[in-house]
């Protein structure tokens, strides 16, 4: 396969050769299985809070990288489900299927009420209407004290559970949170995969390329939009319902428009478009905010000239860029 | 430049990038391998809204770790800084790392309120040794109390309770008027001023809420120049603090308005400093004054090594050190004791330059002297100085 084509392929977002995938399935799967005996409990929540933001990221991957959408208040859509589902806990338990149900419908409610304001907008209206629509919900969730605490946020949640039918499975432990998450983040990927191959998924990279020509062929853009944002809010939501339960906490900041535009630089430094570059992203933002940060506080410093460096010499995020080191194939 | 140049570049990033990476993680083991000590994990904010506040209880802190020579107890010190960017997902994660991952003995610090209630679970749950310095939401005296978290501070109701006992008996019980930050800890400092100065038999004017980080404060201020209030309570910090005091004083209130105000108002280090005539005549409650018996010595150290009188946080982690150095003196350093050493801290009061310290055994709560500063004009410029001493004020505790 020539050089070319493969880029095409990439910026197209259709996978590689099946075969490859499958192999890198099963490693990615095997190493997944291993982490569990070596990594510490610390750790593994760690890593359990990488795959949850970084399903959220993905989720911002199939507005950023397949529709050309930058959102600024993605984070709304995942603080938003979280802050229901935590304030469901306390009444309902912390059931999973529950929370993740609610997840995902506050996310999709939320995506479609952004959707009526922003799906005729591009480019930069539709960066700053979602950043208007997010810090409404944001304002919102900060001033109403007596469901979310505003800006206490809240705190003494349940711990999560699966119900079984026949027994209850108590997931407040690491290793459950992990395997919880990974199971999620996993879900979150073939989810966002199958939408982007499906006819929409091609539709919506239509709507980015030749926004003119594709109306002229007759698609409804803005609903096509509509679609993508719903899609999007969904994986948001979803991953969002775990989130409070990872920390045993929720606050505003989760939804707040400097967490949306954390999502957009764990993004562009995983990769735009490649969809599971979005985990790679988060890991080394959570990972150099978590552990340089003990070694000087000019850390955003650190954050900043890895996202310089990623736009000028790998534009197209770590994960292409460190193949194209030792294969040499990411030549521009 | 050719392609094969190009990739040999490339790799040098790769093995670099490698090699930093490595390093990253290897350095915790290192660190591990160093036994008989004993670490103190910090978390404050260095970056965000309370930089200059935590970059002052850092150094508080690390100035009494220097004066014991890094030993207490006979166990050497070691001292670990997190960053929480006064965000409470950011310290939940932080004092995840400490316990998890570092391993530390103690946890401390925290500035923010929210940031000192989110992490209540955490510590609760790892049973954690915890002595929050700052943060002083009243929920953590009261139903949020845990077991091993200690709080060598204040509580805010501590500080509204006090200003309102003074308000009525020394300023006036008519002519109120509140101002403060629409935020957590401004409700409370206002709220709990307002119940006990109209228990007193005060009577509460207009109510004034400005949002946390104004920085026009002028409508509210021609409000309050129509009105003409014999006096008023409010609470800002940081920023928001200076901008108000500024802003009086550019609408001439300072000479006719008398001001009163939660310690974070006045703060010394952080406000006094930076506003200086503008802070003149404004009298505030704290439990921590500069110029306090107890903060003397610890004053001019501190001014030595700074350039600038302590304010409350500088004053904090100082005092986190000193009850940290009490509770593990009392228990020959054997951290491992958590039960020994909660009932022994708990036993005797602890002399600090907040003043004596001793802790409620219902909350692990402070009870602290609270001092009644009015800003005078001295050597150093304004400075808080102390008019009066509310002795042993306990806060309400879990009956509140």
């Amino acid at each position: 396969m020539s050089d070319t084509v493969k880029l095409q392929d990439a910026a197209n977002g259709r996978a590689p050769a099946p075969s490859r995938q499958i192999l890198a399935l099963g490693v990615i799967a095997v190493l997944a299985a291993l982490l569990p005996l070596v990594a510490s409990d610390y750790q593994l929540r760690f890593v359990a809070e990488i795959l949850i933001v970084g399903a959220a990221v993905l989720s911002l991957d199939l507005l950023v990288g397949y529709g050309g959408l930058v959102s600024l208040g993605h984070a709304t859509l995942f603080g938003g489900a979280a802050y229901a589902a935590a304030v469901a806990s306390r009444s309902l338990g912390a059931d999973l299927t529950l929370m993740v149900g609610i997840g995902t419908l506050t996310g999709m409610v939320m995506a479609f009420i952004t959707g009526i304001v922003v799906m005729r907008t591009i480019a930069l209206f539709f960066l700053i209407l979602t950043l208007i629509v997010g810090q409404i919900f944001w304002e919102i969730a900060f001033h109403w004290r007596d469901v979310t605490g505003g800006a206490d946020g809240m705190r003494g949640l349940p711990t999560l559970s699966l119900n079984l039918g026949v027994t209850k499975l108590d997931l407040s432990s690491s290793f459950a949170l992990y395997v919880t998450a990974a199971v999620l983040a996993f879900a979150a990927w073939a989810v966002a995969r199958s939408f982007v191959n499906a006819p929409i998924g091609r539709a919506l990279i239509g709507t980015r390329e030749r926004q003119l020509r594709m109306s002229a062929l007759g698609y409804d853009i803005a609903r096509i939009r509509m679609m993508a944002l719903l899609a999007s809010g969904a994986i948001a939501g979803a991953a969002g319902s775990l989130y409070p339960f990872v920390n045993q906490y929720i606050g505003p900041n989760s939804m707040q428009w400097t967490f949306s535009a954390m999502m957009v630089v764990m993004l562009v430094i995983g990769g735009v478009g490649s969809l599971y570059g979005a985990f790679i992203g988060t890991a080394v933002y959570l990972g150099i905010q978590t552990y340089i940060s003990s070694y000087t506080d000019r850390w955003q410093l650190v954050v900043g000239l890895i996202f310089v460096l990623t736009v000028m010499i790998m534009p197209r995020g770590i994960v292409h860029g460190v193949g194209s080191l030792f294969g040499g194939k990411g030549k521009q | 430049m050719t392609m094969k140049d190009a990739i040999t570049r490339r790799r040098l990033i790769a093995a670099g990038g490698a090699t930093a990476f490595a390093g990253m993680l290897g350095a915790p083991l290192i660190a591990k391998a160093a036994n008989g000590s004993l670490r103190i994990g910090m978390v404050t904010s260095l970056s965000g809204p309370f930089a200059g506040l935590g970059e002052a209880m850092r150094d508080g802190i690390v100035m009494a770790l220097e004066e014991y020579g890094n030993e207490i107890a006979g166990r050497r010190i070691e001292l670990i800084v997190e960053d929480d960017q006064a965000k409470p997902d950011e310290g939940v994660r932080k004092f995840r790392k400490l316990i998890g991952q570092d391993n530390v003995d103690i946890v401390s610090g925290v500035i923010s309120s929210a940031v000192a209630l989110a992490v209540r679970d955490v510590v609760t749950e790892a049973e954690a040794l915890t002595f929050i310095s700052a943060g002083s939401a009243n929920a953590l005296a009261r139903d949020a109390a845990s077991p091993l978290v200690f709080r060598p501070t204040k509580t805010n109701w501590m500080l509204g309770h006090t200003a309102g006992l003074w308000a009525a008996e020394k300023i006036s019980k008519t002519g109120c008027l509140t101002i403060g930050a629409d935020y957590a800890a401004g409700r409370e400092y206002i709220g709990d001023f307002v119940e006990t100065y109209t228990a007193q038999g005060g009577a509460v004017g207009q109510q004034l809420w400005a949002p946390l980080g104004t920085t026009d404060f002028g409508p509210l201020l021609t409000a309050i120049a129509s009105v003409q209030p014999e006096f008023i309570y409010s609470f800002f910090a940081g920023s928001d603090a200076v901008r108000f005091l500024r802003q009086m004083k550019d609408y001439r209130l300072h000479e006719k308005v008398k001001v009163l105000g939660g310690g974070a108002l006045f703060d010394q280090e952080d406000v006094i400093a930076t506003v200086k005539d503008a802070a003149l005549g404004g009298l505030n409650t704290c439990n921590q004054s500069p110029t306090a018996p107890a903060s003397q010595a610890f004053s001019a150290a501190y001014l030595a090594r700074r350039g600038v009188l302590p304010g409350e946080m500088g004053t904090a982690g100082y005092v986190t050190a000193q009850v940290i150095k009490a509770a593990l003196e009392r228990v020959g350093g054997d951290v491992a004791a958590k039960d020994q050493l909660k009932e022994n801290l708990l036993a005797l009061p602890v002399d600090t330059v907040f003043g004596p310290m001793s802790f409620d055994p219902r909350n692990n709560q402070a009870i602290l002297d609270i001092y009644v500063n009015e800003i005078t004009e001295s050597a150093d410029g304004p400075v808080n100085q102390v008019i009066h001493t509310y002795q042993g004020v306990q806060d309400p505790g879990p009956t509140a």
